[in-house]
């Protein structure tokens, strides 16, 4: 049996060739991850012979940058003198020190940190560690990330700009170019100055922002840890060298967790869209050669050997494909990693390795998949009755579609009750909501991939109407419907990757008219000033605005986190007597007029996670040390501020540094906003990170984040797509061939081989226009239902973005003819008389 | 029968065809010589691997020569492109097969205009109908091919192959896989259409009694023409097919 399936693989190889490169293709992405995540553990180790300082004091809380608490530098030779400590070094750092390109405006900063640090010249406890040049000294001088000087264009030598957070721009030489450990964090950009520059430029003269820690030989890490906490101020966090690395490792585990997940269930999908192609392959197979099985059956074989040289076929594939995917998967993981080094991240020494959990993934899924879909086709294989050896063209009796429409209708009908609930719950319990539509969703698909092959005939019937009129029209519909089984499994691959395509798009472009209606409905102001990455900014911002000619209303407003129960909010403090001009905040209950010191709203959300009402006073933690606010109102979460809003007093009573978050300005009625735009950019010019924003830069930038989103989810799900596409190369270039004898018929009484290349094409298209209809109609409702879902979470506006849909439907259609192309070729070319002499 | 001075429907001369090469190679057809009239019935007959598919695809332009000159009508088609060809095959030849001649998904009717809809060439309602009557076929015009009958497929094919008007039709043994009953209806068509349509009809068979139909019966063996008849009966066809041991014209 071994050596029938053998032969019989052998014999189709273009086919089989076709099916192991879509599996191939689904396995490599699993693997891909799993290998990526495995040399992530390699860095891990890596991570652990990293040098760090035994124990780290930090001032402040954690709070994303926005404002870096201090200590005294004193502390520093307080805990130096500690019995446990053997010395101990300040260190400055501080998000906000952006390097200017040559267009003055900030590099590299879209999101992630720019992060200025001080250098330690102490290889034992620092990760930081030149690579080329020398640490920074002195005033004008500064070290770069690698990758943040490859972003900014420039070398050691170099003569760069910095916008810093506390002396504004100033020039620097680059000294050297440094390496971070993976403990540096992911992304943005690094600048590292001598002590004495770094307390100037990011913090205050006479600061430092953490305390490392050496200990004394014999103390341990927890006994040094638990003397400095004596010492360290209340709001400040103590950690020892196994805490921090502990916390880093977690950190990135959590980072990389979500994006493996991401990548996997791409994969997932595209092996599932290739089980169609599978099942379709072994079920032309076993039709074609069900005289020869039947041969086998007459001379002897059971029934189960006959399957089993079918299952031995798939497990043939399964290791072929598992084999290719491996090795495809060692380019991807290195892909993954190229992404990551991009991002600004080493990940120390660790090599690319193929563990054997990971060789075990890929042979498991890659046979689960193969076999699986070949388990129909093999018991239809041994079904054949041996008699049939003897029949001339055993063709097998076409089966019933009544069981699998009835299932295709009934799951279909089910799929509306978690959507229903979805709807109910999508106020209350959004999570539940988003699972109950995952149900829903994976349901419906179900249910019309096995409505299909019912559907198969009407649709297609209804398609090809259109060119019913010509014979080759005809011919190449009513060879589309001629198995609707097969034609359903071949379009359904593309309805798969197609409805997901198409849900994203409608969800993607209800988000951004979601967003546009929110900066329309809640956002009064003509501008808004921002700092890069929605970072803090110097007041003399303000300073250089504020008696701007033809503006009515110019604002400021501060934000700060505090953190309550260990979950953070952000506290925003605004003037009240003019907030209103420029935000349009929707109160629930309470007004914006009566906040006074002490005083806050809070937007209804927050209000029910901390379960607070109007007249409670919530305390928390603040940046330095606790507080409370007094909540006089509520406020729906629908602008740009949510949390808790305040007045900027109370705000500067619980903060440390003053910094702005963003500037509002209203324009008086009839003033030119261009001129006044060139006038905000005449007086900004000191600071070259602050973007100007009108309403429309708004909505530009929001929906600027979306597009790369959804262009990489596009981009994944189109690998499905391109299985889909292969699964009609295959389907049609199997049908061809068993249509040896009617292409050879036609081509005798006539018909050219353009005109049989064409009614091949013309299939090919049927079957991308029935996976694409029905891919859009399921997708549009998936979109439609996730719209509803996640309403209350801001995407409250529905939009079914028509012409990215036709796009798709356009693309869908070119690819059924690009399928087409090889298929058509080899009926084109096929010759007349092999086909007549098989008579 | 035609008059001797018309040009033939169809002709060849030194047709040889050759397959395969050294130890495998195999004369098919040795220079064979052959004129069609017009409006006649001509049988090819000769045992089993004479040639006889094989003449017959020369001449239909389904297969190429390896040398000599196949005429149909007054185009020479051997050496035109398969371009050309399919189009010689289109518009003057007609075809009737021994098995599969119809296309599964269309029905009766549509394999019936099958030539002319991929022609794109208008259909003549009028001799349609007459086509359609002389077969018999009126009341099946909509049934697909699996649900007719062996015999009433073989009509439907004959159908198709008078429906375009072609100069010549070929058919490769048309009663070999019918009963007697459905051969003889099919045969009587074939003769028909030779006698009220004066359509011109090649017929490869080695079925004496069939060929007793043509006008003109054509020996073959070994690839070579050994002899003809005119206006045959099945008793002397049978004769000398005994009788083709000495090759020699009957006249
Ligand atoms: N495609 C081919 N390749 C090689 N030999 C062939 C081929 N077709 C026919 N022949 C050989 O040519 C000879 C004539 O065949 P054919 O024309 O089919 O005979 P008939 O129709 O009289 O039975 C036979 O010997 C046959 O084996
Ligand atoms: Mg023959």
């Amino acid at each position: 049996m071994f050596r029938v399936a053998v032969r019989s693989l052998l014999a189709h190889r273009l086919r089989f060739t076709l099916t192991v490169l879509t599996v191939a293709l689904g396995v490599a992405f699993i693997a891909g991850t799993n290998i990526f995540t495995g040399s992530l553990r390699g860095a891990f180790d890596a991570l652990v012979s990293q040098p760090r300082a035994d124990v780290t004091v930090r001032a402040g809380a954690s709070d994303g940058g926005a404002l870096q608490a201090t200590f005294p530098a004193n502390l520093v030779n307080e805990i130096a003198a500690l019995p446990a400590a053997a010395s101990a070094v300040g260190l400055v750092g501080a998000d906000g020190a952006y390097v200017l390109g040559p267009d003055g405006k900030p590099v590299g900063v879209e999101g992630p940190p720019a992060r200025g640090r001080s250098w330690v010249d102490d290889p034992a406890i620092s990760a930081v560690t030149i690579v080329s040049g020398r640490p920074p000294a002195g005033p004008a001088e500064v070290a770069l990330l690698q990758s943040t000087a490859e972003t900014a264009a420039v070398n050691v030598g170099s003569r760069i700009r910095i916008d810093t957070p506390a002396a504004g721009v100033r020039e620097f030489t680059v000294s050297g170019l440094v390496t971070r450990g993976l403990s540096g964090g992911l992304g943005g950009t690094l600048t590292v100055f001598d002590l004495a520059t770094a307390q100037q430029v990011l913090t205050e003269p006479g600061t430092v922002t953490a305390i490392l820690v050496t200990a004394r030989s014999g103390v341990s890490q927890q006994e040094l840890a638990d003397e400095v906490a004596a010492l360290a101020p209340e709001a400040s966090r103590v950690e020892t060298a196994d805490q921090s690395r502990d916390e880093v490792v977690q950190r990135i585990q959590e980072g990389f967790a979500f994006f493996n997940t991401f990548l996997l269930a791409f994969g997932v999908i595209a092996l599932f869209v290739s089980t169609f192609l599978i099942f379709n392959t072994f079920s032309m197979l076993v039709a074609q050669r069900s005289r020869e099985l039947a041969l086998l059956r007459a001379v002897g074989a059971s029934r189960a050997q006959v399957s089993f040289a079918v299952l031995l076929e798939a497990v043939i594939v399964g290791v072929l494909a598992a084999v290719i995917g491996l090795l495809g998967g060692l380019a991807v993981s290195q892909l993954l990693r190229w992404v990551i080094a991009a991002l600004g991240a080493d990940l120390p020494g660790a090599p690319l390795r193929l563990e054997p959990s990971t060789i075990a993934l890929a042979l498991g899924a890659s046979l689960v998949v193969t076999v699986a879909s070949a388990l129909l086709p093999a018991r239809r294989a041994s079904a054949i009755p041996p008699v049939a050896a003897m029949r001339e063209g055993a063709a097998p009796s076409p089966r019933s579609l009544r069981r699998v429409t009835i299932t295709g209708a009934c799951l279909l009908i089910a799929a509306t009750i978690p959507a229903v609930l979805a709807l109910r719950l999508a106020e209350s319990d959004g999570e539940r909501a988003a699972q109950l539509t995952g149900v829903a969703a994976v349901l419906a698909l179900v249910g019309v991939l096995a409505l299909t092959p019912a559907l198969a005939r009407p649709v297609l019937g209804l398609l090809g109407s259109a060119m019913r009129g010509r014979i080759v029209g005809r011919m190449a519909s009513a060879n589309a419907v001629r198995n609707p089984r097969r034609t359903a499994a071949t379009a359904s691959a593309l309805t798969v990757g197609l409805a997901l395509m198409t849900a994203v798009s409608v969800l993607g472009s209800s988000a951004r008219a979601s967003v546009e209606d929110v900066v329309d409905t809640t956002i009064g102001a003509d501008f808004i000033l921002l700092g890069p990455g929605f970072r803090p900014f110097t007041t003399d911002v303000f300073q250089s605005v504020k008696d701007l000619p033809g503006a009515s209303v110019v604002t400021y407003v501060r934000t700060i986190p505090v953190s309550i129960d260990d979950a953070q909010s952000p506290v925003t403090g605004v003037d009240p007597r003019v907030v209103t001009e420029v935000l349009d905040i929707p109160m629930a209950t309470g007004s914006v007029q009566d906040l006074a010191l002490g005083a806050a709203i809070v937007d209804t959300e927050l209000a029910r996670t901390l379960r607070v009402a109007e007249g409670d006073s919530v305390s928390g933690t603040f940046v330095n040390g606790e507080g409370s606010l007094r909540i006089i109102g509520t406020f729906e979460p629908a602008g740009p501020v949510r949390g808790f809003i305040t007045t900027l007093p109370t705000v500067d009573a619980i903060g440390t540094l003053t910094r702005d978050t963003a500037i509002y300005i209203a324009l008086q009625p009839g003033v030119s906003p261009a001129t006044v735009r060139q006038d905000l950019a005449s007086r900004l010019a000191a600071y070259p990170s602050i973007d100007i924003q009108d309403q429309a830069d708004i909505k530009r930038d929001i929906n600027g984040q979306f597009d790369v989103l959804f262009g990489l989810v596009y981009a994944l799900l189109g690998l499905s797509v391109i299985v889909a596409f292969l699964g009609i190369v295959n389907t049609l270039s199997l049908s061809v061939v068993e249509r040896t004898r009617e292409v050879g018929l036609v081509r005798a009484v006539g018909m050219s081989r353009a005109q049989v290349r064409r009614m091949v094409t013309l299939e090919a298209l049927l079957l991308a226009a029935l996976g694409t209809l029905l891919g859009l109609a399921l997708g549009i409702a998936f979109g439609m239902l996730l719209q509803r879902v996640l309403a209350p979470q801001g995407i409250s506006v529905l939009a079914i973005p028509a012409t990215q849909l036709a796009v798709f439907a356009a693309l869908a259609l070119v690819g059924g003819l690009a399928a087409a192309l090889w298929p058509a070729w080899r009926a084109g070319r096929m010759p007349v008389l092999t086909a007549i002499a098989q008579m | 029968m035609s008059d001797e001075g018309a040009s033939p429907a169809a002709r060849c001369r030194a047709l040889t065809k050759i397959y395969g090469e050294g130890d495998t190679r195999v004369v098919a057809l040795d220079a064979v010589d052959i004129d069609v009239a017009p409006g006649t019935f001509t049988a090819i007959m000769g045992p089993s691997g004479s040639g006889k598919s094989t003449l017959m695809h020369c001449l239909a332009g389904l297969d190429t020569a390896t040398s000599g000159d196949v005429y149909i009508g007054d185009v020479r088609i051997t050496g035109l492109s398969d371009r050309a060809l399919t189009r010689v095959r289109r518009d003057s030849v007609g075809f009737v097969f021994q098995s599969f001649n119809l296309v599964p998904t269309l029905t009766a009717m549509e394999n019936i205009t099958l030539p002319l809809d991929i022609a794109g060439a208008p259909v003549d309602e009028a001799w349609l109908t007459t086509v359609i009557d002389a077969v018999g076929l009126a009341d099946r015009l909509d049934h697909r091919p699996s649900e007719l009958s062996g015999g009433q497929q073989q009509r439907v094919a004959c159908a198709r192959a008078l429906a375009s008007k072609p100069a010549i039709v070929f058919a490769d043994e048309p009663t070999g896989n019918l009963d007697s009953q459905s051969g003889a209806e099919v045969l009587s068509l074939l003769r028909r259409s030779v006698d009220e349509f004066d359509q011109t009809i090649v017929m490869v068979t080695h079925d004496a009694a069939a060929a007793s139909h043509a006008d003109q019966v054509v020996f073959l063996a070994d690839g070579r023409v050994v002899g003809s008849l005119h206006d045959p009966t099945a008793e002397v066809i049978l004769a000398r097919i005994g009788g083709l041991s000495s090759p020699q014209d009957s006249h």
